[in-house]
């Protein structure tokens, strides 16, 4: 029997949406402190290396290497980085715009918790280049419940490419 | 006369006038972003030098294999049956198809998929769909295997290969640089291990940018990598770290050396300390014991970088880390990087947990060092197809006429005082127009 893709309520899932909605807002309009404040102090953020396999040997997303392994400390450090005025990869900044959708919300390990997956399409443009990158993730998140407010408390990003086609990844998902 | 025929005769005139000036030490942008060079290149460089492939951790098992490229060339990179260390290009002898088609993984046959010629991981050809009937009893499979790649040879667990069967030994051809990459592989009795596999995105920048960058670049640091250094990510006092310590030059490799606080080993665990100390030359260690210095970047011709050194991944923490990557020619001005992740087998497993996200933090493609260098090289790359850009020579003259080798270097090659200075990137482009004269 196929299980419902969204369950819980109604009211869990429209909050679980905007608060993703949300947080792509803050990041497309650079507003990295405040998006520093939707993370647990114990948030994981983890984008594993793929790596093309044959069929019947899985989906090839490694655990033993990735393209993010960061932890809030490290994340607070990759946003102090941009404010230094000399982070000359995204200075002038990246144009981003991340477009969410097939959000499907199960209950947590936790009370507190729910489990989320959406997918991302996340555009890219720099410069007055005319030329623009498009890449493709499934996130898979945990959100807690702190103090009354949803938080992040782990990011896994499934990119689709195993051979990524943007020059660096100075954006974040 | 075809388009590409014409980009290789311009490029032949242009590489005699770029030498010239290359003499002065003025460097021709054009050469970033030409047709006719990046044909050249894969024919005069890319066909006669030592390229790094793979290292051995990546296959430890009969059956393990990696599908890795020299240019447009797919080759598989495997431990046959017996044990032995294959390097077969990626091309069915029937039509040509690429017979492995999935990154990494284990077999111990290879199929390909368009009409079902079958080879074994050594490369024999064992397997053709009604070959008797259709061929007749006389078709001979053993003449049909996979290509295998006429020179393969192993440095501390570092799989080159090259396809000129006429080439000098990979011994000779590392020359003085093996001195300095001891310091790199030889920190462990167990050796080296890749974890995963390498990080690989395309950049549209030259790959002569980062051999240049990675081979004596220092200078950049200071200004390209400010922002990192002010984080607090780098374990370095500021983001001059490098003008005080050496650069070394070899035949065919250069690089820098960076100061590490006296007795620090820079971070690394004392097992590895110890064993580091016993693997390396009493001439060698006395950098690391007495100078307070260890290579850190360098480049070993042509598309080989190593980097070596130690970031801060959590409060108080430093954690030093290795990388090896290669810079893959794909167009004029595009290359595919790929970043090797390595660390001692024999560490304990939290300081290899910790060195892995010291270095996603640093390099790779999220690195916060590797993206200001992916903008800069883009930036070059696209520079250098204007009228004029491409022909206004560059000032490749840091050091010329100002600095003297130091006179008791402890190793071989040439050692110059400071880092910043650019007799190593010279070196690389001295190499690189020998190559591309030299008419084979």
């Amino acid at each position: 029997m196929r299980t419902s893709t969204i369950s819980v309520s109604e009211e869990i899932y429209r909050q679980v949406r905007e608060f993703l909605f949300y947080e792509a807002e803050l990041l497309d309009e650079e507003r990295f402190r405040e998006w520093l404040e939707l993370l647990t102090d114990d948030v994981e953020y983890l984008m594993p290396v793929r790596v093309t396999r044959d069929r019947g040997g899985g989906p090839g997303f490694l655990d033993d290497m990735f393209h993010y392994e960061e932890n809030k400390y490290r994340l607070t450090k990759r946003i102090e980085r941009l404010e230094t005025g000399s982070a000359w990869a995204e200075d002038p900044p990246s144009r981003t715009r991340h477009v969410i959708s097939n959000i499907r919300v199960a209950p947590g390990d936790r009370d507190d918790e729910v489990k989320v997956r959406s997918y991302l399409i996340l555009y890219r443009t720099r410069g007055d280049d005319p030329r623009y990158d498009i890449l493709s993730a499934e996130r898979k998140d945990v959100l807690r419940q702190v103090d009354g407010e949803w938080k992040l408390a782990r990011r896994v990003v499934h990119l689709d490419q195993a051979t990524i086609t943007t020059h660096n990844l100075s954006i974040l998902f | 006369m075809s388009k590409g025929r014409d980009a290789v005769a311009d490029a032949l005139e242009l590489l005699e006038e770029a030498s010239r000036a290359f003499e002065k030490g003025m460097l021709l942008p054009k050469l970033f972003n030409h047709p006719g060079i990046f044909e050249l290149e894969k024919e005069r460089i890319f066909k006669h030098t030592w390229i790094f492939l793979a290292h051995e951790s990546e296959i430890p098992r009969p059956g393990d294999y990696v599908v890795r490229y020299i240019v447009y060339d797919s080759f598989i990179v495997v431990r046959d049956d017996e044990g032995e260390i294959r390097v077969l290009l990626n091309t069915c002898r029937h039509r040509g198809m690429q017979v492995c088609r999935a990154e990494m993984g284990n077999a111990s046959y290879f199929r390909c998929p368009y009409h079902g010629w079958t080879y074994k991981n050594n490369g024999e050809l064992v397997g053709v769909p009604h070959f008797k009937r259709i061929y007749g009893e006389r078709f001979d499979r053993s003449e049909w295997p996979l290509m295998a790649v006429p020179r393969v040879e192993l440095h501390d667990g570092l799989i080159f290969v090259n396809l000129d069967a006429e080439a000098p030994s990979l011994k000779d051809y590392l020359g003085g640089a093996e001195w300095y990459f001891d310091f790199y592989t030889k920190k462990s009795r167990a050796g080296l291990e890749v974890m995963g596999a390498p990080h690989r995105w395309v950049v549209p920048a030259d790959w002569k940018l980062g051999a240049d960058n990675f081979i004596g670049d220092a200078y950049h640091t200071a200004f390209s990598h400010e922002s990192t250094v002010k984080a607090g990510i780098l374990f370095a006092e500021n983001a001059d770290f490098h003008l005080e310590s050496p650069q070394w030059v070899t035949e065919r490799a250069g690089g820098g050396l960076m100061q590490i606080p006296p007795g620090s080993y820079a971070g690394y665990p004392p097992s590895i300390v110890e064993s580091w100390k016993q693997n390396l030359s009493p001439q060698q260690w006395k950098l690391v014991e007495e100078l307070s210095i260890i290579p850190t970047h360098s480049t070993l011709f042509p598309n080989l970088s190593f980097l070596n050194a130690a970031s801060i991944p959590n409060p108080e923490q430093v954690v030093p880390w290795l990388t090896i990557r290669v810079w893959r020619p794909l167009e004029p001005g595009k290359m595919e990087l790929w970043s090797w992740f390595l660390v001692e087998k024999d560490a304990p497993e939290e300081f290899k947990r910790a060195s892995r996200q010291s270095y996603v933090l640093s390099f790779g493609s999220s690195g916060t060092f590797e993206m200001d260098d992916a903008e800069n090289w883009s930036s070059i790359s696209r520079m250098a197809r204007g009228e004029l850009s491409r022909d206004l020579y560059l000032n490749y003259q840091m050091g010329l006429n100002h600095l003297e080798p130091i006179p008791d270097w402890p190793g071989p090659g040439r050692v110059y005082p400071i880092d910043y200075t650019e007799y190593a990137q010279r070196q690389f482009w001295k190499v690189w127009f020998e190559y591309m004269l030299e008419d084979s």
